[in-house]
């Protein structure tokens, strides 16, 4: 397996509960995991915890073959190839658009750089923008440019933690379908956490449900969710939560 | 699984070595109340040490009196009325800030004393000759009318910013029900500031405690003259200590009254949006009363000393060679910019620290440093000087080996000056920077170690950068700070080193007030420059 996840275990210094309980689950090369959750379920944390954010107090995570932590093991962040789009976007403020997606780039020449910036910038539609800094983009930009910059260096995996909720809703609606049309050209294996089933629904190949810091269940969408809501006439978008009646 | 410490390891090492560093040289004072007790000691507390507490407590005590009264009248015309020159008093009542106490002192020492323009306009425009006693301030209350002038910036400052941003509703619902401005102001506006004016009043009292050079220029006997005279008089270091451990004690006595009388709870502005108090147009009578108010106390306490400085240079121009004035401008620089340097370095790494490492003691650790700023520049003199000579005797073999035919190297250095202002105004400079990275949280760290960035890139790339204008603010501040400073840099000093509070002192103290101008107003300027330009720096960051 590409990505394989064995008994992740971790809770804050100052809880008592878990936060994130006893994770199992695998993911294959190229394929987008969505992890889905209400508020409060763990799901940043555990993204965090891929990432090496966070430290785990038991587990094992490999990630193409590599050992990224288990027993005698910890990889630091910067050295494991991971991409990451933070809820709040977390583009760097004093740097422009350019310079946010070279800072993550491997060691090349300054031309190439701006070459791949250029790349992964035509692939989020933002061409012409190079210049920009964060404040002056909306914030539909905004998160493509995170993207782009999560995307620039060819992370073996990228993680997106509540990509659309700091979006209007018709624009949800319109980068969700960009997101997923980007991620499979870029053939990039994603995890992303929502709490919304639509966002889960029409992105995600496969669906992780988490509650309270367990995993609840695995499965497609179709099989997990039914029919997208979305698809049927004249029902309006409902979330995760009422779903499921909390 | 500790493998998450060795990520921040070579930060905690350092901190933590910057923080002992910074805070053990204390620790020799407190040891040195154990030391056996000279013939000196005995005399000094059977016939003086009831003498320099009261003195001392006189001072503290009208002090703190006389500033809020004034601070708090001002915050609260400023904070709730509009009239005219409002918004040109509302900073300008700060000014006096730059002012060191002592330079105040001696000017208007120099205002009112016999050849002074006051009594000369008497005399010759007057035919009155007024009684010389009158006009004496080389006294107890003439000090505590000099520290009242330069000192209560700090409470109305802190009480103002209170006022306008965090009592909009509990006014306004005081006002609707009937209440007059006076009932108002006693029944609301003094109990709801009541932790900013002890915020503020206990910046003023230490300020009082550190002071040495008004004491000594009017001939009090003080805690601080006394530590300086005992160490140098009497050349009995070992009493010194036990003076300074005497004074540490009533300061830590005072900390601790603040902390009880704030209630226990540190105070915070509310980070939730508030509503500014809408301000009253007065009109009329009050309208008059309010700008003769705030006129009178921003000139008696920033004009008419500065305008007498600027005649002073005026008359005096070319008197001091201008190359001494040259180098001792070159070496207030030095000195200061290097000690502000070092510290905002420190707290960058203290703070870093203070925020990456996710235990307790990460967070309280820092805490400790902040004590130096508490206590009184003497003290720390005491404190810097034991331990540097400690430090010698222990490095003498060392010395021997490679050469070196004194005794003493580290103590007649720059380095112990240095040290010791790093010490004293840490606190000032951390307090900044730790506000600087609450600021930008965690987040942009962690986006750019996903971006393949170790620490230290991610520190210098994007902590830095962002962080710029903490890094300022906490610079000008400690820099001003430092050129102020007068019994550390006369005490640890290497021989003939003057810098332009050290000369102007000097200058003062040998009554050649004049020309003391010259370097006295450089200092000023500089200051209120200073402070000119980080209020600009604050207005103009982001809330
Ligand atoms: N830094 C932290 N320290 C302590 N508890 C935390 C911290 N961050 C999150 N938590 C707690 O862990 C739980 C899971 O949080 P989180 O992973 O952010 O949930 P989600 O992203 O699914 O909303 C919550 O109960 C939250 O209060
Ligand atoms: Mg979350």
């Amino acid at each position: 397996m590409y990505m394989e996840i064995n008994n992740l275990m971790f809770s804050y210094s100052n809880s008592s509960s878990k936060t994130v309980d006893n994770f199992s689950f695998s993911v294959e090369k190229g394929e987008v995991i969505s992890m889905l959750g209400r508020s409060g379920s763990g799901k940043s944390t555990f993204l965090r915890l891929i990432a090496g954010l966070e430290m785990p107090s038991g587990g094992s995570f490999t990630l193409n073959g590599k050992k990224m932590f288990c027993e005698d093991t910890f990889i630091h962040p910067e050295k494991r190839g991971i991409g990451m789009v933070f809820q709040d976007y977390a583009l760097f403020p004093h740097m422009s658009v350019e310079d946010n997606i070279i800072f993550g780039l491997p060691k090349m020449s300054r031309k190439e750089k701006i070459k791949r910036a250029g790349e992964v910038l035509e692939l989020v539609e933002l061409t012409g923008f190079e210049k920009r800094y964060p404040h002056q983009l909306s914030g539909g930009q905004q998160q493509r440019v995170a993207l782009a910059r999560a995307i620039a260096p060819e992370p073996e995996l990228i993680l997106l933690d509540e990509p659309f909720s700091n979006l209007d809703t018709d624009l949800q609606v319109k980068i969700r379908g960009d997101l997923r049309r980007i991620l499979k050209k870029a053939k990039t294996t994603a995890i992303f956490v929502t709490h919304n089933q639509n966002d889960a629904h029409a992105l995600a190949d496969r669906i992780v449900k988490i509650k309270d810091g367990k995993i609840d269940k695995i499965g497609r969408p179709c099989d997990l969710l039914g029919v997208s809501p979305t698809e049927i006439p004249g029902m309006i978008e409902i979330t995760y939560e009422e779903l499921i009646g909390v | 699984m500790n493998k998450h410490l060795a990520n921040v390891n070579g930060w905690t090492i350092s901190a933590v070595l910057i923080i002992i560093l910074l805070f053990s040289p204390n620790l020799s004072i407190v040891l040195g109340i154990f030391s056996p007790a000279s013939d000196n000691w005995a005399h000094i507390k059977e016939f003086m040490l009831l003498k320099y507490i009261k003195t001392t407590l006189t001072l503290v005590f009208f002090t703190a009196l006389f500033t809020i009264s004034i601070g708090l009248s001002l915050a609260w015309l400023i904070a709730q009325y509009d009239f005219p020159l409002r918004n040109f008093m509302k900073w300008a009542l700060i000014l006096p800030l730059s002012i060191p106490p002592f330079i105040g002192a001696y000017t208007y020492h120099g205002i009112i004393n016999y050849t002074g323009v006051i009594q000369k306009t008497l005399r010759n425009h007057f035919d009155i000759t007024p009684n010389p006693a009158y006009f004496d301030i080389m006294n107890i209350p003439g000090a505590i009318f000099i520290y009242t002038l330069v000192l209560y910036p700090y409470v109305y400052m802190i009480t103002r910013i209170f006022l306008s941003h965090q009592s909009a509703s509990l006014i306004e619902s005081a006002r609707t029900l009937g209440k007059g401005p006076m009932e108002i102001f006693f029944r609301v506006v003094i109990p709801i500031s009541r932790v900013s004016i002890i915020g503020g009043v206990s910046l003023v009292i230490l300020e009082v405690l550190n002071d040495y050079g008004v004491v000594k220029y009017f001939g009090i006997q003080t805690f601080s003259t006394a530590i300086f005279q005992t160490w140098f008089g009497l050349g009995d270091l070992d009493s010194s200590i036990k003076l300074a451990a005497s004074l540490m004690g009533i300061v830590i006595f005072i900390l601790i009254i603040e902390r009880l009388l704030r209630g226990g709870k540190q105070y915070s502005y509310s980070t939730t949006k508030v509503r500014p108090l809408p301000l009253v147009k007065l009109k009329g009578k009050k309208a008059v009363f309010a700008t003769l108010y705030t006129v009178s106390i921003f000139s008696v306490a920033f004009l008419i000393p500065i305008l007498q400085l600027i005649d002073w240079v005026i008359l005096t121009f070319g008197k001091v060679p201008m190359e001494d004035v040259l180098l001792y401008t070159k070496n207030s620089i030095t000195v200061a910019g290097l000690g502000a340097f070092l510290i905002i370095v420190f707290s960058l790494v203290v703070g870093n620290f203070g925020r990456l490492v996710k235990h307790k003691f990460a967070k309280v650790l820092p805490k400790l440093t902040v004590l130096g700023y508490s206590i009184p520049g003497v003290v720390v003199a005491v404190a810097v000087i034991t331990t540097f000579i400690t430090l010698d005797r222990f490095l003498a073999p060392f010395y021997q080996a490679i050469g070196i035919d004194s005794q003493l190297v580290l103590s007649v250095n720059l380095v112990m000056l240095i040290s010791a202002y790093v010490i004293r105004f840490f606190a000032i400079g951390y307090n900044s920077i730790e506000s600087g990275f609450d600021k930008i949280g965690t987040n942009f760290r962690d986006a750019s170690r996903m971006l393949g960035a170790n620490s230290l890139r991610t520190f210098f790339k994007i902590d830095v950068p962002m962080m710029k204008g903490a890094i300022i603010s906490g610079f000008i501040l400690v820099f001003v700070d430092i050129l102020k400073e007068i019994p550390l840099t006369l005490i640890l000093r290497p021989f003939n080193y003057d810098t332009l509070a050290t000369k102007a002192f000097q200058y003062a103290s040998d009554e050649k007030i004049m020309e003391a101008s010259q370097a006295s107003l450089l200092i000023v300027g500089v200051s209120t420059i200073a402070i000119f330009v980080f209020h600009k720096l604050l207005r103009e960051e982001p809330k």
